[in-house]
């Protein structure tokens, strides 16, 4: 699997992910980042999700200007009720698009410094059957 | 009586058989002892930078397999996501055992929230969930001083290692602590008492040089390698190099190596086997001594490609030629034809015993039976400065350990040219030698000329002549002793006026 395929890979699970949370609303998005949190928190600690999710929030802030990001102290409950925040703000296609940035980003981030190979190994133990499901169908296709 | 013995026998076999695991970091088994032994806790303990991480990733990913698995917390030492970044780097870092065997743990939250009891039952959680057969604290000295900052104070530290080393045992699984400290002697830590074994790493720069060096300080119920044993870090990971010391059930006193000489074996030069009374005695190191273009490589080439016409390969440790500069054809082609095998050390940061482990892993790959060491002065060159001022200890117990394989060893020493006296051999390593032919010019009749002794050559009779040689197309050939000057030591050689001389011309 090139990295290109792998990359593609893994924006289309968070797609596929969205899709299907969307109809939960801003509660279904922030269940996604609170079970990728609890898998990387444990790798990396809650100040280096802290400061990746930061990043990703900074870059996404140029298409999503909306996007809220404070100079609260580095917890990821603040984090994560600014995102919730920020999206029921918006409508839902706006949210699901923006959240989906910043996931990619977010992951794209993660990717760049610990590995491709390492990234999809944490988010299957995040999100499992929705990473196996797209597996599959990947090596299917 | 037979009822004592048995209950004796009994007990002997009821007695605690530690299993040893491998580290998969090559020599570090050598150096323990064997291995680490199953459900210690250990330490492995250095200054920043040392390799201490990187050692203990090695060890987990070597150990870890899905019915064996291995915790690895990490606390408020080196970022958790640059250790990830950067452990990815060395071969051994296998991501598929990732999650799947090994399972990585960030205690930050839990120590900045906490004190030394929190950690404890998180650590104790999480190995309760995954069962673990090794744990790993990385950095342990976070742990430390976080205590100290909350005023857990030693008494709280101690009774946290205390906790820790019994459950760690009791959860039967073999434990490393990792931390930051500058000295074994210098710490009073109660990690020292507690640990069943201590792994010390320095690093240490000397004029430009930096050597790394690994140290067993303790290691319960085994017998470690004693001292400081250097290390190399590459892409592969860390790679030790043991010291080479004398065992004390061994001699390499010249009266042992006499006994275990089991015959000669030819230089492939008749005239020169002939000087050395019927070849050089095998598990011999010959020095071979004279100055720039005396022929020394030809010489020990003719020994190495005679080898090859016995069966014998061989070995070269070159350390002033590249295998693409070796001067002579002979040697070039035996090398190519994979006869002779080239150890190219010219990195100049090398310690004696990196050099020895390169030298005996391909002496035991090609059963190679002779050696040249090219040369002696290339050698000290080659090594770390540090290792530089002990040249001649630290060659003295390579080439007794060589030799002790039963290698026949050539090394090849420069001597200085000077052409007012005639020197032997250089002061110093003519100690290390078993046998020593020294190669020099001599002007004879306007005419420079080359002429070979054989100075020693240890329990044997051996030529005392002055022999005339020269390089043909075909080697060296050996000529006659030079018996019509006289005043060869001094360089200048007049021709014998005495009529005991003339005479002598006159028979000719």
């Amino acid at each position: 699997m090139t990295m290109d395929t792998r990359n593609l890979l893994r924006h289309q699970i968070i797609k596929s992910l969205l899709a299907h949370h969307m109809a939960k609303g801003g509660g279904g998005a922030i269940l996604l980042w609170e079970q990728l949190a609890t898998q990387l928190i444990s790798l990396i600690g809650e100040d280096g999700f802290v400061t990746l999710y930061d990043r990703s929030v900074v870059l996404a802030k140029a298409i999503f200007p909306w996007l809220e990001l404070s100079a609260q102290p580095m917890q990821i409950s603040h984090r994560f009720a600014e995102l919730r925040s920020s999206l029921d703000g918006q409508s839902a296609a706006a949210a699901n698009a923006a959240n989906s940035l910043l996931l990619i980003t977010f992951t794209d981030i993660i990717a760049a410094l610990i590995g491709e190979e390492m990234s999809i190994n944490t988010l299957h133990s995040a999100w499992g059957h929705v990473v196996d499901k797209q597996v599959k169908g990947q090596k299917n296709g | 009586m037979l009822l004592t013995s048995k209950l004796r026998d009994k007990k002997m076999d009821s007695k605690v058989n530690i299993r040893r695991l491998n580290t998969g970091v090559p020599g570090l088994d050598n150096l323990l002892g064997g291995g680490l032994p199953e459900f210690s806790f250990n330490l492995i303990a250095g200054t920043p930078g040392s390799g201490k991480t990187t050692l203990a990733h090695q060890i987990m990913f070597a150990q870890a397999k899905p019915d064996k698995r291995a915790l690895f917390f990490t606390v408020m030492g080196e970022p958790p996501l640059k250790m990830l970044r950067y452990q990815q780097q060395f071969s051994f870092f296998d991501i598929t055992k990732v999650n799947e065997s090994i399972r990585f743990v960030n205690l930050s939250k839990d120590l900045m929230e906490g004190d030394f009891d929190v950690v404890f039952a998180r650590i104790g959680q999480e190995v309760r969930d995954y069962a673990p057969s090794l744990v790993f604290v990385d950095s342990f000295r976070s742990v430390v001083q976080a205590g100290r900052a909350k005023e857990a104070g030693v008494s709280g530290l101690q009774r946290f290692v205390q906790q820790l080393g019994m459950q760690m045992t009791g959860w039967q699984a073999t434990s490393f602590l990792i931390g930051e400290y500058l000295s074994p002697e210098a710490e009073s830590s109660p990690i020292f008492t507690v640990a069943d074994g201590i792994l010390w790493l320095t690093q240490n720069l000397h004029r430009n040089s930096m050597v790394r060096k690994m140290q067993v300080v303790k290691m319960r119920g085994q017998s470690q390698a004693p001292g400081l044993h250097t290390f190399r870090m590459s892409d592969e990971g860390i790679r030790v190099f043991p010291r080479a010391i004398q065992k004390q059930d061994e001699t390499f006193d010249s009266e042992s190596k006499i006994s275990r000489a089991q015959g000669r074996i030819s230089m492939g030069i008749s005239g020169l086997d002939q000087m050395l009374g019927g070849g050089l005695p095998m598990g011999y190191a010959l020095l071979v001594v004279g100055p720039s273009g005396s022929g020394k490589t030809i010489l020990s080439t003719e020994f190495l490609a005679e080898g090859v016409r016995r069966g014998e390969t061989g070995v070269i440790a070159a350390f002033e030629k590249s295998p693409s500069q070796l001067l002579n054809i002979k040697l070039a082609e035996l090398v190519k034809a994979e006869q002779v095998t080239v150890v190219n050390t010219r990195t100049l940061d090398l310690s004696i015993d990196e050099t020895l482990s390169d030298l005996i892993a391909m002496v035991r790959k090609t059963k190679a039976k002779r050696m040249v060491i090219d040369s002696l002065s290339g050698f000290e060159l080659a090594l770390a400065p540090e290792f530089s001022e002990d040249f001649r200890g630290s060659l003295y117990r390579m080439i007794a350990q060589l030799t002790d394989m039963g290698i026949t060893i050539v090394m090849i020493a420069e001597l200085e040219d000077r052409y007012t006296d005639l020197r032997f051999s250089p002061y110093g390593s003519a100690f290390l030698a078993d046998a020593i032919v020294v190669q020099r010019y001599v002007e004879m009749a306007g005419k420079l000329e080359r002429v070979c002794s054989v100075v020693k050559v240890r329990g044997s009779d051996h030529s005392k002549d002055i022999c005339l040689f020269s390089i043909t197309d075909q080697g060296i050939v050996m000529g006659q002793p030079v018996t019509d000057y006289t005043g060869l030591l001094t360089g200048q050689p007049q021709l014998d006026g005495s009529e005991k001389g003339r005479a002598k011309r006159d028979t000719k």
